[in-house]
């Protein structure tokens, strides 16, 4: 009997073995593939585990937050932002399936798994104290933003139509606003309740105007007369010794070549009081002829127009900031005609609102097309700096002096009577503000609501902020677009 | 050695309190007393009772048995007080504030039981004057859950428990298991010399005349029987393969061994074609991460693997995993909730203290002499073995899995108890193996002293 038991042991043994073995493959070597298994629960509660960072805007207001989840939530935490409408473009949603926005682009910093990040979370486990996510400084001026915000729901509540507005700092890049309508509000989506979450995503995904879309950076509108930047710009490039005072063909009614088609000012109105068909391109430009601009596209070519608009920095998909950009277009026509058309900014053309802004920076900056970008810095939660953005040089758009011209012209547009947007030249408390307006037309025979487009910089004599405001269907840019830029630029700059 | 049963016990307590609401839980001080105090009570019994006792069995099993109170107490506290937890309703229903109180009432239950069967059973060899009573009674036990009506014996699609009233039930198979090991012992030493000896040879082994494979046919009916009415195939092997141990170990006969094995793997598999509930099975080990299984019967499977996935080498540390997202994980994936808090370190200490169990019973049958000790020690030791095989073999996807409670850490009554009442027959019956000789009644004066040099 005593042979059989201890044969049965040794079998014992092997069993205990077998079980020893097979739990030391499955928690030792195969942890990381049951991780990777979809459908792991733990795996995917396990993101909720440490408390997420904050989004904090350049002036300190904390616009995404986290704070624990009530009791019984697996989630541990619950995401939270203020004023989530207003910031919803730029912090995006972070919904326990999905994100966007900062809240996806920056995802690896704000739930401390990036690898800038695993000293000081090694730190923290041997020093036992709790692990949480870095911080994210943006570029945002709260108010800005505020201003912003305000100005297209004011413009732009109940009418089914969608707007943005963004503001750069010229010399850096820096994003100083950027809003959207219309917008969302990111709490909705940041439920735990699975069920509550699909609902609120549907009514959003089916809502008139696309709220979840952003349209500051991925809605492209036509530019209307604000290409009137890159036509004059092209110009000037094109005849150097040529000043704002030069003369140009601005008649009356301009016939297209090849054509019967006859362009005509806005309102049929002749160009200037010169009693000829000459005008000083300042004029020309503060008036908004299109006849005179019209004319100066097809005299420099579309092939100009492509290359300079392309330095302003149209007609690239690579730009992020770091969300992806839409590109703004701008397509080379087949004929004169078109390119009269596209030289004043309808035809192909289209453009999203930092576009808008872009031009007004690069003219601001000396022709310095600076990187846009929107994230200032990344803050660990031991206040330390792990990430911090150098403003970089995107390209040379155009010669100080082709700047300082077009600068000069965009001056006359809010300054001299003649101005599309002389409304906007007082109450600024001493701030020159420079700009061009947009009113482009749309739908077939121009049927549509025109589109309101308003680019502007201030103050003159030293830019610190460029904004760029596109109104679907707000009518003339002088009154529906130009507003709300004025706004910004007050509030950013502080002016009553 | 029972003062580090308690001690470990203890930690393990006050270390959930800390993590879950970073104090000692409020109720540490008479949970802890209770334990301690039905512990000491069990030791005072071995004293008096069975003096010569292996000593290890008792404190390994109190340690057992006291980490399955510390785990339940975790689980209890899952989704209640502010801490995370998971679901309401359904698999996923949080244990009741009481889960802890009424697992360690069993305890208390489970080692008067010990106490019992030490006082009562002075002498292990007696039970072998009850071979064919006690037989009988394990068969009712087994049988008796299969001929109730579903209302009062079903639970998660196995017929294997009696209800009383709403919240009481047992599971009459965890008695039924020892009550068949005793009868077996108690049959097999009878008859196996027949067994052993009668029967040719045919290529190489010796096999058994035809008319002495009744008892081994009748106890494999048995155990399909099991399969079939019951639904329990994890009992039914654990089942068939005591009673092949044992006749093994009865007649040293390796032909038993074969044709056990060969019958069970054969009913089996046959129950696996017949029987979509056993085919079942062998489906969800081999494949429990495709889309339909991980989302139906392999769900429970997956989540205890990525459970324990999760734990890693050192585990998360008690209360700080997320065991509850397992489905019913307080009863058969009690092992996996230890996977994931205490790591690979604490589940190979849980299983190196099986293995040890098992390994001072099994000392305890070479040592002992009558050949009923024997058979019932061996017996007890590998059915133990067995079981811990089958249930953590089973969640840790070794073997199919077949839903037996773990013994001493899963919630639950019977199969607590029952355990208590093996380590008390272990201790009875090493008792008698280590018992020293009754001195000498020779008179020392004659006998002669040589000293060699």
């Amino acid at each position: 009997m005593n042979r059989a038991l201890k044969r049965l042991s040794i079998a014992v043994l092997a069993m205990f073995l077998l079980l020893l073995i097979n739990v030391n493959y499955l928690q030792g070597f195969e942890t990381s593939s049951l991780a990777a298994e979809p459908n792991n629960a733990r795996a995917y509660y396990g993101q909720f585990e440490y408390q997420r960072g904050n989004i904090v805007t350049a002036d300190g207001v904390t616009i995404a937050g986290s704070k624990p989840s009530g009791a019984d939530d697996p989630i541990k935490w619950q995401r939270y932002y203020s004023d989530g409408p207003m910031y919803a473009p730029v912090t995006g949603y972070d919904t326990i399936y999905s994100s966007s926005g900062l809240e996806y682009y920056e995802n690896a910093v704000l739930n401390g798994n990036d690898t800038s990040l695993t000293v000081r979370n090694f730190i923290d486990l041997i020093t036992g104290k709790t692990r949480k996510g870095a911080n994210v400084t943006v570029t945002i001026n709260s108010k800005a933003q505020a201003a912003a915000y305000n100005g297209l729901v004011a413009t732009l509540q109940g009418t089914g139509r969608v707007g943005a507005v963004v503001a750069l700092n010229p010399a850096t890049g820096a994003i100083l606003a950027m809003a959207s309508f219309p917008s969302y509000n990111p709490n909705e989506l940041a439920v735990h309740d699975g069920t509550q979450l699909i609902k609120n995503d549907d009514t959003l995904q089916h809502a008139e105007g696309n709220p979840l879309l952003n349209h500051a950076i991925n809605t492209t509108l036509p530019p209307g007369s604000t290409f009137k930047i890159v036509t004059s710009s092209a110009y000037f490039n094109q005849n150097p010794g040529s000043s704002t005072q030069t003369a140009v063909y601005s008649p009356t009614q301009l016939t297209l070549p090849q054509t019967s088609h006859v362009l005509t000012n806005d309102d049929g109105e002749v160009c200037g009081n010169t009693g000829t068909d000459q005008v000083p391109i300042l004029y020309a430009f503060a008036q908004s002829c299109d006849t005179t601009f019209g004319s100066l596209g097809i005299k420099v070519q579309a092939g100009a127009l492509n290359s300079t608009a392309q330095n302003f920095g149209m007609n690239s998909s690579s730009l992020k900031i770091p969300m992806p950009v839409s590109p703004s277009n701008y397509v080379i026509p087949a004929s004169e005609a078109l390119t009269a058309y596209s030289a004043i900014g309808q035809y192909s053309d289209t453009v999203t609102a930092l576009q808008e802004a872009m031009f007004a920076a690069t003219i601001a900056n000396g022709g310095k097309l600076m990187t846009p970008y929107l994230v200032q810095s990344v803050i660990a939660s031991d206040l330390s700096t792990v990430q911090s953005t150098q403003p970089s040089l995107l390209q040379q758009a155009v010669s100080p002096s082709v700047a300082s011209n077009v600068g000069q012209m965009m001056e006359a547009v809010v300054q001299q009577p003649e101005g599309t947007a002389y409304a906007f030249n007082a109450n600024n408390e001493g701030v020159t503000i420079a700009g061009k307006t947009g009113t482009a037309q749309n739908g077939a025979n121009n049927s549509g609501l025109n589109d309101a487009v308003f680019t502007s910089f201030a103050p003159y004599d030293n830019p610190t902020i460029a904004v760029g405001v596109i109104i679907q269907g707000g009518g003339y840019g002088a009154t529906a677009a130009a507003p709300i830029a004025v706004q910004v630029i007050k509030a950013y700059l502080g002016i009553r | 050695m029972l003062i580090f049963a308690v001690a470990i016990v203890g930690f393990a307590y006050a270390s959930v309190g800390f993590t879950l609401n970073g104090k000692i839980p409020s109720s540490m001080p008479e949970y802890m007393l209770a334990f301690i105090v039905i512990m000491v009570a069990g030791h005072l019994a071995v004293r008096r009772f069975a003096a010569y006792a292996d000593p290890l069995l008792l404190p390994l099993a109190a340690t057992l048995n006291g980490l399955g109170i510390v785990m339940i107490y975790r689980l209890q506290e899952a989704g209640k007080n502010g801490n995370p937890g998971y679901g309401t309703t359904g698999l996923f229903a949080p244990l009741s504030s009481s889960a802890t109180l009424i697992q360690i009432l069993y305890t208390a239950i489970g080692v008067g039981c010990f106490v019992g069967v030490l006082a009562l059973i002075r002498e292990a060899r007696t039970l072998q004057r009850y071979t064919y009573t006690i037989g009988a009674a394990g068969l009712i036990l087994l049988a008796l859950p299969a001929l109730l009506p579903a209302s009062i014996s079903e639970v998660q699609g196995a017929k294997i428990q009696i209800a009383l009233g709403s919240s009481f039930t047992i599971q009459p198979e965890e008695f039924a298991k020892l009550a068949l090991a005793i009868s077996f012992a108690g049959y097999l030493v009878a008859k196996r010399d027949v067994l052993a000896l009668a029967g040719r040879r045919m290529l190489g082994v010796d096999l058994p005349r035809a008319r002495d494979l009744g008892p081994i046919l009748v106890a494999w009916g048995a155990s399909l029987l099991l399969l079939v009415f019951e639904s329990d195939i994890g009992t039914s092997a654990v089942f068939m393969g005591l009673f092949v141990a044992m006749l093994y170990i009865a007649t040293s006969r390796t032909s038993w061994l074969l044709i056990g094995f060969l019958l069970f793997v054969t009913g089996a598999f046959a129950a696996a074609k017949l029987f979509g509930h056993v085919g079942e099975r062998f489906t969800i080990w081999l494949h429990p991460f495709t889309a339909t299984n991980i989302q139906g019967n392999a769900f429970q499977l997956v989540q205890g693997l990525e459970g324990m996935a999760n734990g890693g080498l050192l585990g998360k540390g008690l209360g700080a995993g997320q065991p509850y997202l397992t489905p019913l994980v307080q009863s058969d994936f009690i092992f996996t909730a230890f996977g994931e808090e205490l790591g690979l370190a604490g589940v190979m200490a849980i299983l190196l203290i099986y293995a040890l169990i098992v390994q001072r019973g099994l000392r305890t049958a070479l040592m002992v002499k009558d050949p009923f000790s024997k058979l019932l020690a061996g017996g007890l030791s590998f059915m133990l073995a067995l079981q811990v095989f089958v249930i953590v073999g089973g969640v840790t996807r070794l073997i199919p899995l077949t839903g037996i409670t773990t013994p001493f850490l899963s919630q639950g009554g019977s199969s607590l108890v029952a355990s208590w009442i093996l380590i008390a027959l272990l201790a009875r019956l090493s008792d008698s193996a280590r018992r020293p000789p009754p001195r000498s009644i020779q008179d020392e004066g004659l006998t002669q002293v040589v000293t060699l040099t």
